[in-house]
This record gives C-alpha cells, sequence and structure tokens, in this order.
C-alpha cells in the first residue's frame, strides 16, 4: 500500500476528461487518502472489489458514531441524521415505503411531463441571445422542476431551497404542515398517508429527513450530469454528430456520457467498517473510512475496454455512477429519463449548439465538494 | 431458463421491471420484485439477462 496519503477528491481538471490520478489509480487494491476533515480513509479502486463492497453488510453508511472518519468538519445534519439509520435493514425498510414514488410505471408515466417541461424550456431559450449558461438556463430549471412536480412542491417556491440545507429543512417542514391539511396527488401527500396511519412505519422526523433528501439529491446531481454530459459531446463531434444523425442510440449514450462523466467525484460514498475486512489482500481494520470510488470502477479497464474513450455505441456496459447494494440511487430511473429525453430535445432543437468558450476555460467549482462547472456557456 | 429471486435484497430499484414487465413486476405496497413467469420464453432469455446483469443488488438468479 502507498505510505505517503493523496488528498482525496481528486481535483477535476477542466474539460479535458479524468484526473492524472484516477488512470493510474487501479495498479492499488486499496489507496490510503487524507480528507478534506483531515481524516484518513482507504479508496477501493477497482469494479468488482467496489461491487463487493457496497453490499457488505460490515461496510456500514451509518457513520454517526464516536471517531468515525468525516468527509469535512462541517456537520451536514441531514444526510448524518443520528436518529435515521442509514444501514438495513432499517434502511430498506424506509427506502420501500418510497419506492413507491419512483415505480417503473410511474417513472414512465412522468415523460410526457419531462417532455413538456423540456419543450418549453428550450423555446424560451431559443429566444434568448447567445451565448447563454446552459446550467442555469437549462439544465437547472428542468430538473428542479420534475423533482418538485413529482415531490408536490409547487412552482412558486422553487426557489426558497437552493441556498442551503437549513433552509430546504425549514422549508419542508412547512410544506408538510401545508401538505397534512390540504392533500395533492404527490409524493409528499402519500408519504404523510403512511405516516399518519401510524402503525409506526413512518415517524414524522424519518418522512421530514426524506423529503429533503429526496428534494435535494433528486436535482442539482441530475442537471450537474446534463451538464458534464453536454460538454463531453460538445468536445468529441465525432460522438455528438453519430447521435443527432441516430436519436435511437440516445438510452445508450446516456449510459456513456454517465460512465465518462467529467463533473466529479460522488461526495456520499464514505463508509464506515464496522468488522475487519479483507479486500484485495489488505486487511482494512474496523473503526477505517472505506471509500467506493464509483468514478475509478467505470475506468476499470477489465471491464470496459479502452475506458477513457467515449463511444456512445458501447454495449453492456454496467457503470457505477448511480452505486449498487441497498443504497442504489433511488431516482436513477427518474435521472435517466430526464437525461434521455433533454439530450434528445436539445440536439433537434439547437443543432447547431456549441460552446462559447474553449472547453480550456469552462471551470468547475472551487471547492471539489461542489460538483460539476460554475457554468456552461453556450451558443447556437 | 428459470428465474429466481432473493426478495431480502431487492432495494426496489424497478430497473428489473423497467426492462422487462413481461417477467418482473413490483409488488404494491413496497415495491419489492416479484417474478412473473418464471420460466420465460426463449424470446426474452437476453433481456432476462441483462437484467439480471444489471439488477443493482444482484437478487436476480438466472439458471438455464
Ligand atoms: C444523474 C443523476 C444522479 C446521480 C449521478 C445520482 C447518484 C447517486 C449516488 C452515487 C448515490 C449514493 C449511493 C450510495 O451511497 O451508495 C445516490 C443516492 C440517492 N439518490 Fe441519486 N443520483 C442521481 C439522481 C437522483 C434523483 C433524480 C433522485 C430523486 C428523485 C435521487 C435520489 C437519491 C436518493 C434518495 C439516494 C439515497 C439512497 C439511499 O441511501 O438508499 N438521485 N444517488
Ligand atoms: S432490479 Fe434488482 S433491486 Fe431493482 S427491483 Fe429488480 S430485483 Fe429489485
Amino acid at each position: 500500500m502507498k505510505s505517503s496519503p493523496l488528498h482525496f477528491p481528486f481535483e477535476w481538471p477542466a474539460a479535458a476528461g479524468p484526473p492524472e490520478a484516477l488512470v493510474t489509480l487501479r495498479e492499488e487494491p486499496v489507496v490510503r487518502v487524507t480528507l478534506p476533515s483531515g481524516d484518513e480513509a482507504f479508496l477501493v479502486t477497482r469494479y468488482e472489489e467496489i461491487r463487493r463492497v457496497l453490499s457488505d453488510p460490515r461496510v456500514s453508511r451509518n457513520r454517526d458514531r464516536p471517531g468515525a472518519p468525516r468527509m469535512t468538519e462541517r456537520k451536514t445534519k441531514v444526510f448524518q441524521n443520528p436518529r435515521i439509520d442509514r444501514d438495513p435493514p432499517e434502511h430498506t425498510r424506509m427506502r420501500r415505503l418510497m419506492a413507491k414514488a419512483f415505480t417503473a410505471t410511474r417513472v414512465e408515466g412522468m415523460r410526457p411531463h419531462v417532455r413538456r417541461v423540456t419543450e418549453e424550456l428550450l423555446t424560451d431559450l431559443l429566444r434568448r441571445t447567445p451565448p447563454v449558461d446552459l446550467l442555469e438556463a437549462f439544465a437547472v430549471p428542468l430538473t428542479l422542476r420534475v423533482i418538485c412536480g413529482l415531490l408536490g412542491v409547487p412552482p412558486r417556491d422553487q426557489g426558497r431551497f437552493r441556498g442551503s440545507l437549513d433552509e430546504a429543512w425549514r422549508y419542508m417542514g412547512e410544506l408538510i404542515e401545508a401538505k397534512r391539511e390540504d392533500p395533492g396527488d404527490d409524493l409528499i401527500s402519500a408519504l404523510i398517508e403512511v405516516h399518519d396511519e401510524d402503525d409506526g412505519r413512518l415517524s414524522a422526523h424519518e418522512l421530514h429527513v426524506w423529503c429533503v433528501i429526496l428534494l435535494l439529491a433528486g436535482f442539482e446531481t441530475t442537471a450537474t450530469q446534463l451538464g458534464s454530459g453536454v460538454v463531453l459531446l460538445l468536445t468529441h463531434p465525432d460522438q455528438f454528430e453519430l447521435l443527432r444523425g441516430d436519436p435511437a442510440l440516445i438510452p445508450d449514450a446516456v449510459e456513456e456520457l454517465l460512465r465518462c462523466q467529467i463533473a466529479g467525484h460522488s461526495l456520499s460514498m464514505l463508509r464506515l467498517v464496522t468488522d475487519d475486512i479483507e479486500i484485495g489482500g489488505v486487511t482494512i481494520p474496523k473503526g477505517s473510512g472505506l471509500i467506493p470510488v464509483l468514478e475509478s470502477a467505470n475506468f476499470d479497464e477489465t471491464v470496459f475496454p479502452d475506458p477513457l474513450r467515449l463511444d456512445i455505441t458501447r454495449v453492456n456496459k454496467q457503470h457505477l455512477v448511480f452505486s449498487a447494494g441497498p443504497h442504489f440511487c433511488m431516482g436513477a430511473a427518474l435521472a435517466r429519463l430526464e437525461l434521455q429525453v433533454a439530450l434528445e430535445a436539445l440536439m433537434r432543437r439547437v443543432p447547431t449548439l456549441r460552446l462559447a468558450v474553449p472547453p480550456g476555460d469552462l471551470r468547475h467549482h472551487d471547492s471539489p465538494l461542489d460538483l460539476g462547472f460554475r457554468e456552461l456557456p453556450v451558443m447556437w | 431458463m428459470h428465474v429466481s429471486v432473493d426478495p431480502e435484497k431487492c432495494c426496489s430499484s424497478g430497473l428489473c421491471a423497467l426492462s422487462v414487465p413481461e417477467v418482473f413486476g413490483q409488488d404494491e405496497r413496497e415495491c419489492v420484485v416479484l417474478v412473473l413467469t418464471f420460466e420465460p420464453p426463449a424470446a426474452l432469455h437476453d433481456r432476462v439477462r441483462a437484467a439480471a446483469r444489471r439488477c443493482p443488488t444482484g437478487t436476480i438468479e438466472v439458471r438455464d
């Protein structure tokens, strides 16, 4: 194992592709790093082992224990909440209560709504004078309106929780109260109903926490990935042309764009090892922090030949952008739907889309803890 | 081909039901995977195998 610890998350260079460190990371199965908090953790670097670790009961998502490693010094009260057990079986029980909103049929049923919002936003976009920031003008409002529609957040409130976690927390409390008085055909109302049946299946606190998680997990990630996908296509004109000529490739293209994403490291992956575990011949002691690096799995050459090449016609890929195991992203089907609809419409309605700055001028957010680009100026 | 699932593992992602609705469903209450036909017709075998591979929790097992 390397002795001088690297710092993680790695910094992502502009649109150039993944960080240098990610290209060679898999030479070792386990790599020790220092986190922004100063705590240390072990990275798991290879695809198969990452999948295994993600389903291992000795690798816990619940880090609310004394001495557990932290990503940052900042306490995030919603995502590491002492009264919410983020491990199975308790966690699985909660997820199953909410999974109703994300069933196959329900997600497919949202396609017309996602289409309508997409077309509206593109009509507005085309009225503007380029250059325009595609994130603020398209990606963020699209994903925000979709998740708000699903949850039942009224359009007039959709600017109220962009600032901070505290604001989102407070806002959601008010909204739950309002929905209790006046329920609608939305996820929050449905969850309130489960709670009010009062057989202990869903406490008021759990309800509040999960509504906030859904709201925040629901739009920024998807908007960021839409931005990343557009940049990848615009910097790979052959792939862009190929896709524009054959929209049937869209579903596969979305998977490949997610695999090759250039937004940054998924930050919710830090786990706690609750019992000694062996990974690639290395024993990771109980109490250690462990990060299955999804972005490394997605560049694992034993699974994806020529992994750095963006090839939208790749088949049979099971990238891990949405993780795996009991915490597998609940919104994966919805996110895929949004990305498919958005990319198809964008290429059809803005076929001359291009970056308004040289790719090298695109900047990620200053902190590696904020994913994606600061802005994405485009013209057409 | 014989399809079986371990519902304890299922994280209710719904991916299998989305990709092969002829073979997989989700129960009403908790959205846990349901197998609708344990012996799917040959025409579906490729898609069933793909769904098993893509299942994020390794819940689906396929025997030939
Ligand atoms: C392309 C966009 C998205 C990406 C890349 C993404 C990725 C992820 C990742 C990596 C995790 C962590 C899983 C783990 O800890 O192992 C996660 C969890 C989660 N995501 Fe997503 N996500 C996206 C979109 C969405 C959307 C649209 C929603 C909601 C509608 C959503 C809801 C959630 C929830 C609720 C969790 C927590 C699951 C759990 O802990 O059991 N995500 N997502
Ligand atoms: S894909 Fe796997 S985890 Fe998802 S619903 Fe089907 S069996 Fe369950």
